[in-house]
């Protein structure tokens, strides 16, 4: 039981990643592949946001009022880790610009041999 | 931090993936990755990475979805069930997905317990940034100090993928297929004829100011709750969105066209290279605000951090909110302009 809470996370960010890969290898559509590369993304994520994670720890926002004056002592153990956030948060925004650009090259060869499945597509390229 | 919720959230994350790249409808595939998205937004929320829960619930469960919408709209949403001559593919997946999985599960071995207080990554930098924050720029929000002041450089340049992956997506369907018809300028119709959709669009219609009014809180309000240019400028650019969705395509580029739209991205960035550049003709490192108190009047070198912050964060909502704006409206008419969702 100690092992699972312990790893858990990081267990399941490998099962996440796996996923991801096998549908940007192995699925015959580009919309699928490109769902997988999202999963893929969102895996790495997990990983990072996991290792921000700290027991007893609040949200990165310091306790404030207005106009009250800070007395105490902020202490780094009371807050979880703020860097992995900062990294992750541009990083699902950078996302959907690739899944924007990824997209329209799936409108583009759509419009262009009039299919989003790979084997039709790598026939029609061959002929 | 429960670790109930963490292990049920995760294992339904797991189900959840599963079904998106196996259900045989991309428009039911789209849904469910939606719900994936919510369901990672709840698991951020609940290891404390509020921040990034925000950006998950506008960016990947609200604007990408509607983008996938758009794409499969464009396409055809169809999946053929059976192909002969895939097999090859599919082990070849499960062969290498299989071994990058055993790698990572081997990793983990060696990671440091979840949630650990005294794990490395916990212990070295950001002890600095959670203690020194509130007096070195008198941000509560760590995360807005991080993003825009101590890695400012690292920030300002993830605006500038934004704006480049914009306009990769202008050059592949705007002029890809070398049309030469200009943006549409005409009057909207759809003002005048429709009654059709009339409960639709009296609810956007009295739902888009909040929206905008929301979005602007968000930004101005970052330094002191989960939010920031990023977050505002996907709200901002979703309401547009919202417009194109109800009314029609061409009535959301009445309010904002082509032009305009190109011209406010560049501007984003261009006010957050500005401000560092500001900082270096007073005398100080590119981005090192503390110097900007010299021109604003009123502030010591604290409040300058604070104030420049935001002046980046207005950067930063600018570009987003275009950007999202340009990507959805050349995926939803394939680069034409013409006709939306």
């Amino acid at each position: 039981m100690e092992l699972l809470l312990a790893k858990y996370n990081y267990w399941i960010y490998a099962v996440i990643m796996m996923i991801g890969l096998y549908a940007m290898l192995a699925k015959n559509n580009l919309i699928k592949k490109i769902i997988g590369m999202g999963i893929f993304q969102t895996g790495i994520i997990v990983f990072y946001v996991s290792i921000g994670a700290k027991r007893g720890g609040t949200i990165p926002i310091i306790e404030h009022g207005h106009g009250a004056e800070v007395h105490e002592v902020i202490k780094a153990l009371d807050y979880v880790n703020p860097l992995p956030h900062v990294l992750m948060l541009t990083a699902i925004v950078v996302s959907v610009g690739t899944l924007g650009v990824a997209l329209a090259i799936a409108l583009r060869i759509y419009t262009e041999y009039n299919t989003l499945h790979e084997d039709e597509i790598l026939e029609k390229i061959n002929d | 931090m429960i670790w109930q919720i963490d292990i049920m959230i995760l294992t339904l994350i797991v189900i959840c993936g599963v079904f998106a790249i196996s259900v045989k409808d991309l428009l039911g595939a789209a849904v469910v990755f939606g719900a994936y998205s919510f369901l990672m937004c709840l698991l951020w929320t609940e290891m404390g990475a509020v921040d990034v829960a925000f950006t998950e619930a506008a960016v990947g469960a609200g604007v990408s979805t509607v983008l996938f919408f758009a794409a499969v709209h464009r396409s055809s949403r169809q999946v053929k069930a059976r192909v002969s001559g895939r097999l090859l593919y599919k082990w070849l997946g499960l062969v290498a997905s299989g071994l990058m999985g055993g790698v990572l599960f081997y990793a983990s071995t060696d990671f440091p317990d979840w949630a650990d207080p005294a794990s490395p990554a916990s212990s070295h930098l950001s002890p600095h940034f959670i203690t020194q924050t509130l007096t070195e720029t008198s941000v509560p929000n760590i995360v807005t100090s991080v993003l825009a002041d101590y890695r400012g450089f690292d920030t300002m340049f993830e605006t500038a993928v934004v704006l480049t992956a914009g306009l990769a997506v202008l050059i592949i369907l705007r002029l890809g297929g070398c049309r030469t018809a200009g943006p549409v300028r005409e009057k909207s119709a759809a003002i005048q004829t429709a009654y059709k959709d009339s409960i639709i669009r009296f609810v956007t219609r009295m739902v888009v100011p909040f929206m905008q009014l929301f979005a602007l809180y968000v930004i101005a309000h970052g330094h002191h709750s989960p939010g920031g240019g990023f977050q505002g400028g996907v709200i901002l650019g979703a309401s547009f969105i919202l417009l194109a969705i109800s009314y029609d395509l061409k009535m959301a580029l009445n309010r904002i066209n082509e032009k305009a739209a190109l011209l406010l991205a560049n501007t984003g960035v261009l006010i957050y290279a500005g401000i560092g550049f500001l900082c270096m003709l007073l005398g100080a490192n590119f981005l090192d605000y503390s110097i900007l108190h010299r021109i604003l009047p009123a502030t010591d070198e604290i409040a300058a951090r604070s104030h420049a912050m935001l002046g980046v964060e207005i950067g930063v909502a600018l570009t987003v909110m275009v950007i999202v704006m340009v990507i959805y409206n050349n995926i939803v008419s394939n680069g034409t302009y013409e006709k939306g969702l």
